[in-house]
């Protein structure tokens, strides 16, 4: 990469040491992974994350105010380390994007017994070389950025404070905040109230907030049509399934080839069985479920074939209606276009709160946010349970100033462009 | 609009961008080439839209869906480096990438529905979608133009010209694909509770985003090697496509990521 008579390790350090140095650092992760195993989050919760975000930070800038003149430390601010600690970190990245993830909460035994096992790499971002990696780039970005406080300055500086000062808190702030993270799911039924959640590896907790579920609704989509194979159960044509949202009655549609005319439909239906005739009648009631009247013409099929389609629900079995011995019509569950829990929240300090939660709408309350997570899915629009996720990050604050950070720096990228004119090395 | 009349808009907006492509070799002025594209550009933004109306909700959801701005982006994004840089190649460049993109839509047609998930009901849906979009085409020009370096280096007159073009483009790519991650972590911390979870999805855009900022930092040595910057660019084109389509088809990711939208 560099051509020069300077013999390796003779200053001015150039990539082929930063690839050692790197490599090192790879190294001793690889040393401490074999014999501690994975990172345990927890243990690094405060205050230990708080003590080691103060040392990191100490020695930071005492590498910049006592020894910055030392070679070492100026080739650690500078592209001749930054290029190798990239590339090895990015190495790691990749690793991880072909090998299966699994969460921190599943233990070593459960993972696969595989020689990646050993090294971390099912739970990379808790290993030893992940970690060490990280750090040692947040070293240089540092150290990089203190070093650029000593330059002539301009108006570039600007958008190189903003990239770099952001992903050094963005990527501190997670990386130390994420063994305080704290997520627990609470399951609530309509009309009482719940303050026990369950953490990541089952433990139910009692929690300093309580939530009451005051209702809980879903909107869904209109039901769709579908033709299977009786056979297989897959929808037709096989290569590319096709599927038509009900739109009202008296249209007409084709599906894999079959006329579709849609003759009637009922959002609440009851299926009443006689003997060895269905009878599908209207009855708004818990439990009803969608059903649509159509008729069905085939070339292959002297008589069109008329009769009711349904989903079903938790009470019904769901109905579909032969055209002949291969294939049917079909009805599948309908998508969930909405789900909303009116709450009260009350907390331990006294405060109460009456809100709507939805996906994407979380309600925040002192240090936490709920989430809508999930709800009665065997029940599907009949639920009268609401899933909700409590979180707590208390270093979301640094997290996102750096963020902000960093799309100010992007903004700013994207308008100034890089230097024009090939300038000197300024960082070597 | 639906999508049986993608066909028709696209093979017209093929036309016009060829045309532009052709006339671009022709004659100095970049008028012409420039209207013929932009008017391509209308016609298959048009189509966008009607889909859009038709779907009511943004065209964005599917794989197929992000593929339909890609084609639109890319001649955009040869248009304005056309403009910026003159070289009369470009054009036809993003053209035949753009037509690649179409061609697979029209053989691979999605399923398109109206049904929009309700963790896609956001405000940041369009902009982190469309955004990445753009950043892909401007960065998938880049790469032709690694590979048009790779492939002709001892043709290339002015090569510092072609470098300035190249870095350029690429801190406006890495520029937006930056806005379009973090826009991901502030939507991803209200939908799912976090801003980051190493979904195989996030790890490819990690690992993309490196890439870029291994070029730009490589670059910011006077001595920095054209050819090695131009394997970068390569190289990081190849984790953006894992990242964007690959993702789907990767045992590591199977059934594990959250960023899956399209259905049967």
């Amino acid at each position: 990469m560099e051509k020069s008579s300077r013999k390796i390790w003779e200053h001015p350090w150039g990539y082929v040491e930063g690839f050692i140095v790197a490599s090192g650092v790879l190294l001793a992760g690889l040393m401490l992974q074999l014999t501690l195993g994975n990172i345990d989050k927890a243990a690094f919760g405060f205050p230990v994350n708080i003590i080691i975000g103060a040392l990191f930070m100490v020695g930071l800038l005492s590498l910049h105010f006592f020894l910055r003149r030392k070679k070492v430390v100026r080739w650690l601010s500078g592209v001749s380390s930054t290029i190798p600690a990239i590339s090895l970190l990015l190495a790691v990245i990749v690793i991880m994007g072909f090998t299966p993830q699994f969460s921190d909460h599943v233990s070593r035994e459960q993972l696969p017994p595989t020689p990646l096992r050993g090294l971390g790499w099912y739970q990379m971002t808790t290993s030893w070389p992940f970690v060490l990696l990280c750090f040692y780039m947040l070293t240089i970005l540092g150290l990089t950025t203190l070093r650029r406080t000593t330059k002539k300055k301009g108006w570039r500086d600007i958008g190189f404070y903003l990239n770099h000062v952001g992903l050094f808190l963005a990527l501190l702030g997670g990386m130390l905040g994420s063994g305080d993270m704290k997520r627990y799911t609470m399951s609530v039924k309509e009309g009482s109230v719940e303050w026990r959640g369950t953490d990541q590896l089952g433990q139910v907790h009692e929690l300093p907030i309580a939530i009451q579920l005051d209702t809980f609704m879903i909107e869904e989509y209109p039901p769709k049509l579908v033709i299977i194979d009786n056979q297989t159960g897959r929808i037709l044509p096989a290569d590319r399934p096709e599927a038509y949202m009900f739109e009202g009655v008296g249209k007409t549609t084709t599906l894999a080839g079959n006329q579709i005319e849609i003759l009637d439909f009922m959002a609440d239906a009851a299926i009443v069985r006689d003997s060895n005739i269905v009878n599908f009648v209207h009855m708004p009631m818990e439990g009803a479920t969608s059903a649509i009247k159509v008729r069905v013409t085939h070339p292959s099929i002297g008589q069109p074939v008329e009769g009711w389609v349904s989903n079903g629900s938790y009470i019904y079995p769901y109905e579909v209606l032969y055209i002949d011995s291969t294939k049917s019509v079909a009805m599948p569950v309908q998508e969930v276009r909405k789900y909303t829990s009116k709450v009260t929240v009350y907390t331990k300090s006294g405060h109460v709160r009456k809100a709507e939660i939805e996906v994407n709408r979380p309600l925040s309350i002192e240090n936490k946010v709920v989430y809508q997570y999930s709800y009665d899915e065997t029940r599907g629009k009949y639920s009268q349970v609401s899933i909700f996720e409590i979180v707590t990050d208390p270093w979301l604050a640094v997290v996102y100033v750096g963020i902000f950070m960093l799309l100010a720096g992007a903004l700013f990228m994207f308008i100034a462009g890089p230097r024009q004119e090939a300038t000197p090395e300024r960082c070597l | 609009m639906s999508w049986d009349s993608f066909i028709y808009f696209a093979i017209a907006a093929i036309i016009l961008w060829s045309a532009g492509a052709l006339t671009a070799f022709k004659g100095e002025k970049k008028t012409i080439p420039s209207l013929l594209t932009a008017l391509g550009l209308a016609v298959f933004f048009v189509f966008i839209l009607g889909l859009w109306v038709s779907l009511e909700r943004p065209p964005l959801r599917t794989m197929g869906e992000t593929r339909l701005w890609y084609s639109l982006f890319l001649p955009l994004a040869g248009l304005l480096t056309y403009r910026r840089w003159g070289y009369r190649w470009i054009l036809s460049f993003t053209t035949l990438l753009s037509v690649v993109f179409i061609i697979v839509n029209i053989t691979k047609p999605d399923i398109h529905n109206k049904v929009l998930m309700p963790a896609l009901q956001s405000p940041w849906f369009a902009p982190h979608v469309i955004i990445y979009m753009f950043s892909y085409a401007i960065l998938g020009a880049v790469t032709l133009i690694a590979i048009y370096y790779l492939v002709r280096e001892s043709k290339i007159s002015n090569k510092g010209r072609l470098m300035a073009m190249t870095d350029n483009l690429v801190y406006v790519g890495t520029a937006l694909i930056t806005m379009g991650m973090l826009m991901g972590a502030i939507w991803a911390k209200a939908a799912w509770g976090h801003y980051w979870s190493w979904d195989p999805k996030e790890t490819w855009a990690a690992a993309t985003w490196l890439g870029y900022l291994l070029y730009i930092h490589y670059r910011l040595r006077r001595k920095a090697s054209n050819k090695t910057s131009m394997y970068i660019l390569i190289i990081a084109f190849l984790m953006l496509q894992i990242c964007w389509v690959g993702v789907n088809y990767l045992p590591s990711a199977q059934g594990r990521s959250v960023h899956t939208y399209t259905m049967e």
